[in-house]
């Protein structure tokens, strides 16, 4: 082999490769997000208080259920003395509120992590999980196509209803979700399934179905059933504006 | 070396910088287009979150056994009936409304995307009436959509920057939800460049119905 003395030029070329190639390492690693690093002992903690909060939860929205249900059956007996419009005001705007079972037909919506990927072993970044935007883009997509009701694990969703993500858990109405997830949503089928497989409505979704193996579908179907609102309707800062009449 | 092999040394050197270009370059759409809008694992926000939750639960558990008590009363049960009728007519938008809270103005071109998790954001930090360029946002309204010339529809209307959200609502708890680290601005900011984005809390906000 011959050798002989690279140019200036050369030594100039690999050395500006060196450095881009150990910047480009550099922030390779940089870009990784960090998994957590909790010891596995407060992580044990950590899972007993969510479950206790959990247990608490479960209890105190049957026991609102089971109030609201007692309320509404003595209110209606209050029929009897004269309140007949005011009672049937009130029970068309525990409709309009969630504060009724929707029935109907419609569209129903199974989504799932990857097959092979385990929620609790993986971090929240992970492509084949189900993640809180995804709930929430579908969400927005059946708004749009004029969904009357709508549920997602049963959790009715409101106009008020938020979806949030801490890590790998999901919280609708502040309510504590595991996939798999079956959306329900009542309404007009044909322009909700029109909406459903428009791929541009939800790119990031149709994306990683195809590449990360998550399982979305959806069936149309008849008599779907979204349960009543079991959370709590806060109202402290919002108060009615009187017009003059 | 050769001039050969000198070729061939540089033409592997490039294919690697071009692989790790690629790699790098997916690494960051990936963290962008999805784990850009939620926030990141917290041992300690989740159980937050639902303390809190559960002490709204227990709240209206309390209006709800009050309300239950006045049933025994026909006038007091009268009086609770209205008040009813008063709170699901403002929360289903058939009434005016005004409140204490939050001016949030996003300046800049954003997919509906933004628009979706900024509403959600506020939801979650407690608004209880939000707005968006004057639309109030209840059961009644449509979801955000985007028509193939880009632009944001609302309830049959186009939404033009700026978005100016109005959220009735506990100020200073909407401030620091939405300003915290990690929290929707920090994540906007980061995901999309060159817009503008301002809180300014406000001692009224009146919002129309709708219905």
């Amino acid at each position: 082999m011959k050798f002989s003395e690279p140019s200036f030029r050369t030594q100039l070329v690999f050395v500006a490769s060196g450095v881009f190639i150990g910047l480009l390492i550099t922030s390779q690693f940089r870009s990784s997000v960090p998994t957590s690093s909790y010891p596995s002992d407060e992580l044990a903690i950590k899972k007993e208080l969510i479950k206790n909060f959990l247990d608490d939860q479960s209890l105190l929205k049957s026991k609102i259920v089971v109030l609201r249900d007692e309320i509404g059956k003595t209110q209606d007996q209050s029929k009897n003395l004269g309140d007949q419009k005011l009672i049937e005001t009130l029970n068309e705007l525990k409709k309009s509120v969630g504060l009724e079972t929707a029935k109907g037909d419609g569209v129903e919506i199974s989504l799932n992590d990857g097959v092979l990927v385990k929620r609790d072993e993986v971090d929240s970044i992970d492509q084949s999980l189900i993640h809180a935007a995804d709930l929430r883009d579908l969400i927005n997509v059946l708004r749009s196509a004029r969904a009357e009701a709508i549920s997602i694990n049963d959790q009715r969703i409101l106009s008020n209803t938020s979806i949030t993500s801490v890590g790998n858990t999901i919280l609708v109405n502040n309510f504590h979700l595991l996939p798999p997830f079956t959306v329900v949503a009542i309404g007009d089928t044909e322009l909700m399934s029109q909406r459903l497989t428009d791929v541009n409505a939800l790119p990031d979704l149709y994306k990683r179905q195809k590449s990360k193996n998550i399982q979305f579908s959806f069936a149309i179907k008849n008599g779907l059933l979204a349960p009543v609102y079991n959370g709590d309707f806060s109202v402290k800062y919002m108060k009615p504006v009187n017009n003059p009449t | 070396m050769t001039i050969r092999e000198r070729e061939l040394s540089l033409l592997i050197t490039s294919i690697v910088v071009g692989l790790l270009i690629a790699v790098q370059s997916r690494a960051f759409t990936d963290v962008a287009s999805v784990f850009g809008r939620d926030t990141r694992a917290d041992a300690f926000r989740e159980l937050q979150i639902l303390k809190k939750s559960n002490e709204k639960l227990e709240d209206e558990i309390s209006d709800l056994q009050n309300q239950l008590f006045k049933t025994n009363d026909q006038e007091e049960s009268l009086k609770a009936i209205r008040e009813e009728i008063e709170k699901y007519e403002m929360l289903s938008g058939r009434r005016d409304v005004s409140g204490p809270g939050v001016s949030v103005t996003i300046n800049g071109k954003v997919q509906d995307i933004w628009l979706t998790d900024m509403t959600n954001e506020l939801l979650s930090a407690g608004a209880e009436a939000i707005s968006i360029n004057n639309i109030r946002l209840v059961d009644a309204t449509n979801g955000f959509d985007t028509i193939p010339n880009g632009e944001i529809v609302l309830n049959g209307s186009i939404l033009k920057p700026p978005y100016e959200f109005q959220a009735i609502g506990d100020k200073a708890t909407l401030r620091s939800a939405l300003e915290q680290p990690q929290g929707i601005f920090q994540r906007i900011n980061q995901s999309l460049s060159g817009l503008e984005v301002k809180l300014m809390e406000k001692d009224l906000i009146t919002m129309e119905k709708v219905l």
